[in-house]
Parts: C-alpha cells; structure tokens; sequence
C-alpha cells in the first residue's frame, strides 16, 4: 500500500476484559473519526518479545478481538496492540497494560442446583470451567486454577425474611431442620483469597420444603 | 523443602496491586523477563522450592528495592511496606532452612543464575524496575507452591 | 518576626490496637501561631539496606493534629522506628523520636463482638468486621456436653453466619477469638453466649 501518514488519533481505552479466562482485547475508536475506520492487532508474549499480528482481526471493523486462544497459558503475562486505518491515514500502535490471566480474570458465579425434602434442602456448586478453545478439548475447571478456592451461600426464608450465609470449602450443603412448606432462595459466591478474587453471587434458586406429612 | 513459611503473601499481593499499573508503566521492555523467561519459575522441583525462594527473597531484598526509589510518596511507601515484609518473611524462610538444611538443586541453582543473568543484562535501575514489576510472577509461583 | 526556637514536640507514643496503630505526641505550644507537623517512619529495610533512610507520610505532612494514622504503613512484622517534628512557616523543630522501636507484633488484641442468635434449630453468629488481617475461631458447644466443643475458622465477616444446626430443645453456647497470622497471635476469648432450640428434649 502507499505511504500511510501515522496522524489518525489514537484508539483508546485499549483493555482486556477477561472472564473465566476468555480473554477479549476491546478497545474505543479514535476521537472525532465516524465509520469506516479499520483496525489490527498484535499481541506478545511478556519476557520474549516478538510481536505477532492476528490474522482474523486484520483491517476489521468491530472494536474487539478475541485472543483467548493466544493467551491462554495463565502462567504467561501479554501485551496486545491496535492500530487504526482510515482514508490512507493511520494511527499509532497503541498498548494494553501488562495482562496477567491469573490475577486479572473475573469469575462468573458457581453454578447452584438446589433439591428438598420435607425439612431440609441440599445444594450443590459447580465451579465455571475455564474457557476452552472447543467443545471437544479437555475441560479445566477454574477449581484447579485455584485450588484453595471457597464458597460463600447464603440461603433466605422467604417467609421470615431471614438471611443465613454459609462459608464452605466443598462444594455441597445440606441445611437440616428448615420449616415444612417454606420457601428458601439460595445464591453463592466464589472466594479466592490469594490472588483476591471474588465472583458475584449467583442469582437466586427458590424451592419450597415439602408439606409435612 | 520442609520450610511452609506462613508468609502472608496477601498483605503483598495488595500492596503490589495497589502499585502494579505504575510500576509496570515504568518498564518498556517487552522483551526480557527476569522471572519467568527462558526458564519459568513453574519448573523448579518442589524440593528446590524453600531454598530457591530464600535466594529469591534475598535476591529481591539485596538487589531490587534499594534501586526502586521513585518521586511519588505513595510509590515509595508501599515499596518500603514490600520490602520490610520480604525481609520478615526471608528471616523466617533462613530459621527454617537451617534447621531443615534445604539446599538447592543443580537445575535450580541454573535457573537462579539465569535470573542474575537476566538482571545484570539490563542497567540496574530499569532492572531493578522491571523485577519489582515482576512481583506478581513471584507470588504467583509462591502460592501455587505452598 | 525573630526566628522562633521550635522545641521537638514532647510525649511521642504509638496507640496500637487490633492491628491499627495511631502515633501520637503533645502540642507545641507558640502563643498566637498555629504548629504544624511531620511524621515519618523508618523500617528495617530501611536502616540495613537504605542508608537509613526515612519515609515522609504524607497524610500527616504538615498537618496541625498531633495524632498519625500509621497503618497502611506499618505493615510488615519487623522493628520501626518513627519520628516527628513541628513546623512554624519555615523555622522546623529538631525531630523527637519515638523511644525504641515498634513491632506491630506487639499491638494489643480484643476479643471480637459476637452476636449469637437462634432461628428455630439453627445456631447462627454475627462478627463484627476488625480489618483485612483478621480471622476468627468460634468454639461452639451443647450445654452439659463441654467436653464435646466444637470449632470453625471463619476467615470473612458476613452478616449472619451459620454455625450449627442444633438438637431440639437443647442450648447451645458460643465463644470467639480473634486471631491475626500475620503476627502469630490470639485475642482472648469473648463470654460465652447461649441460645436455646425450641421444642422438647425430650423428642431425642
């Protein structure tokens, strides 16, 4: 291509947003430049330098670009890169913070499956696996990426408005001795202490004890 | 080794997260790591681990924090709460070792020189920088270790 | 006016409670004129490895209280040394240091507040929040069965905590200590508290 005159503005807020470890780069186009302006992405590998171009996000349109494949060993750190083009003008690389998967992911809530009988409900949480390029490889789960990770339940009588919370390690809990025919709703959390971690809660799970018999 | 120092590396985790933006922004070089490349930490054998975090306390204690003075107050008091918690958590980490006399290995002992290598590779305040910088890498082996 | 002689200030001490900690030291006294003051620190690293170099806390640069939130600061388990000095426009006093040293291994602990409630069989606990540092052990136990205590590590505050879940009619007590890792050490133990389950014991 001709010669590109560098005096486009810059993309900004150029971020990973990590969840679960899918790493997606997003960024915010220039300043003052309306549609039709293209962009590329590289990344690197922190500690080796070489800077590598995506191929599938080369003169794209969107602002995002999923890298997730390309950062997905959580023991590296990596930096991405965007470039903007428009009219035979472009702008500057511009860089992300260092990004490290392990201590700059977010973690979705636990998964909760809740069942009853007539005086008691049992709980179940399974932890989010971590992203994965298919179906079909094998699945991590964010437990073996954090293996002292914990559970923070809370479980509410709808009837009494009372809120009770549970700070458990496994991931099962049965809470005995409820009232017949009530309504509880659950919700959990994840809790990583080191790096500091915490998901949100989940959204709630009613179910109702059983009448008494 | 036998030496589980019950190091709280989360007063240091918040005390570098509170400091990691800037002092990473310091640091231009993508291309040299001093922790984690060529060798990563993550290949040190379990057995290696209390002595090489012992050299790497001491590395960080002797070589790294006296070369991170800044002209931000904020930077500097959390760098001197960092370094007075490496220095607590090395005099625990040297009781143990000798009472456990837990010595390096070979491979570990190359992997140390490597990062004295990559160290001296660079001018020692951008060195000294980019470790501190590093810290996340350190606590990350650490904790995955214990 | 003449430069004034600004004496150092007097009565330096550190107030150290539950992991915070408060350096503290009398006014110094210029008839009509407001006294300002500094405070630093000093760490080990910084007398053995940075030519015993002090650190300026800037919260309490200048300023016309005589107490320092030195918190965030002291936060490593090691020796501090920690001085202040009082300013009057450009004149400064000569620094007055605190006597020895400081370890905030030595800070004074305090049982936590506990609350202990029941909500029909279940034992549940309320803590007050003491700061990142802190976990609690709750010893918990039947009534007439002491020789059978029970123990749980809670290592956050959240509201309402289950404990247990209890045996009808039965009353249950609760104690709690505070414990910090970071220095090794234990509050006491706060009374115990007892709830009792509703219904009959003798339905067991």
């Amino acid at each position: 291509s001709g010669e590109l005159y560098c005096s486009l503005p810059n993309p900004r807020n150029v971020r990973f947003e990590s969840i679960n470890m899918k790493n997606v780069l997003h960024w915010s186009s220039p300043e003052g430049t309306g549609n039709g302006v293209l962009y590329r992405v590289k990344y690197s590998v922190y500690g080796v330098g070489k800077w590598i171009r995506k191929p599938e996000c080369r003169n794209i349109n969107r602002t995002w670009c999923d890298l997730s494949s390309e950062t997905s060993d959580y023991e590296e750190q990596y930096y991405a890169s965007v470039k903007a083009f428009l009219n035979g003008m472009c702008s500057e690389w511009v860089e992300t913070t260092r990004f490290n998967p392990l201590t700059d992911t977010k973690i979705d809530p636990p998964m909760v499956s809740v069942s009853s009988t007539d005086r008691s409900i049992s709980i179940i949480l399974a932890v989010p696996e971590k992203w994965k390029r298919s179906p079909e490889e094998e699945s991590i789960s964010l437990l073996q990426v954090y293996p002292g990770l914990q559970y923070n339940v809370s479980v509410l009588n709808k009837k009494t408005k009372k809120r009770w919370f549970f700070s458990i390690s496994n991931n099962t809990l049965v809470v005995p001795w409820l009232e017949p025919g009530t309504a509880y709703c659950v919700s959990a959390q994840i809790h990583v202490t080191t790096p500091l971690l915490d998901s949100g809660f989940s959204k709630e799970h009613c179910i109702a004890t059983l009448k008494d018999k | 080794g036998a030496c589980r120092v019950s190091m709280s590396t989360a007063e240091i985790r918040a005390g570098f997260t509170a400091i990691k933006a800037n002092i990473q922004s310091r640091d231009p070089v993508r291309s040299l790591s001093i922790l984690s490349h060529p060798h990563p930490l993550n290949r040190v054998k379990s057995s290696d681990r209390c002595c090489i975090t012992h050299h790497l306390l001491t590395f960080y204690v002797d070589k790294v924090f006296k070369h991170c003075t800044t002209e931000d107050s904020f930077l500097n008091r959390k760098i001197s709460s960092i370094a007075n918690s490496f220095l607590s958590a090395r005099r625990k980490l040297g009781q143990c070792r000798e009472q456990n006399n837990c010595e390096c290995g070979e491979e570990s002992t190359e992997k140390f020189k490597q990062i004295l290598t990559n160290y001296e590779g660079l001018n020692v305040t951008s060195a000294a920088m980019k470790s501190l910088g590093e810290l996340d890498i350190l606590l990350d082996w650490m904790e995955k270790s214990r | 006016g003449a430069d004034v002689f600004l004496p150092p200030p007097q009565n330096i001490s550190i107030i150290s409670t539950n992991m915070k900690h408060f350096l503290t030291w009398s006014p110094v006294i210029v008839q009509g004129a407001t006294v300002r003051y500094s405070v630093e620190f000093q760490g080990e690293y910084e007398r053995e490895y940075a030519n015993e170099s002090w650190i300026p806390v800037s919260e309490c640069s200048l300023t016309t209280a005589t107490v320092c939130n030195l918190t965030e600061d002291i936060s490593a388990t090691v020796a501090y040394r920690l001085r202040v000095r009082a300013q009057l426009g450009a004149t400064s006093s000569p620094w007055g240091t605190l006597k020895g040293f400081f370890n905030r291994a030595t800070t004074s602990l305090t049982p936590p507040l506990l609350k202990v409630m029941a909500d029909g069989y279940h034992l549940l606990v309320e803590l007050a929040d003491m700061g990142p540092a802190f976990q609690f052990r709750l010893l918990y136990w039947r009534k007439g069965q002491e020789s059978r205590v029970q123990q749980q590590l809670v290592r956050e505050v959240s509201s309402v905590l289950h404990l247990a879940t209890m045996e009808a009619g039965a009353e249950y007590c609760v104690r709690a200590q505070a414990r910090v890792e970071a220095i090794g050490r234990s509050s006491g133990f706060s009374p115990a508290q007892c709830v009792q389950a509703p219904g009959d014991t003798s339905l067991w």
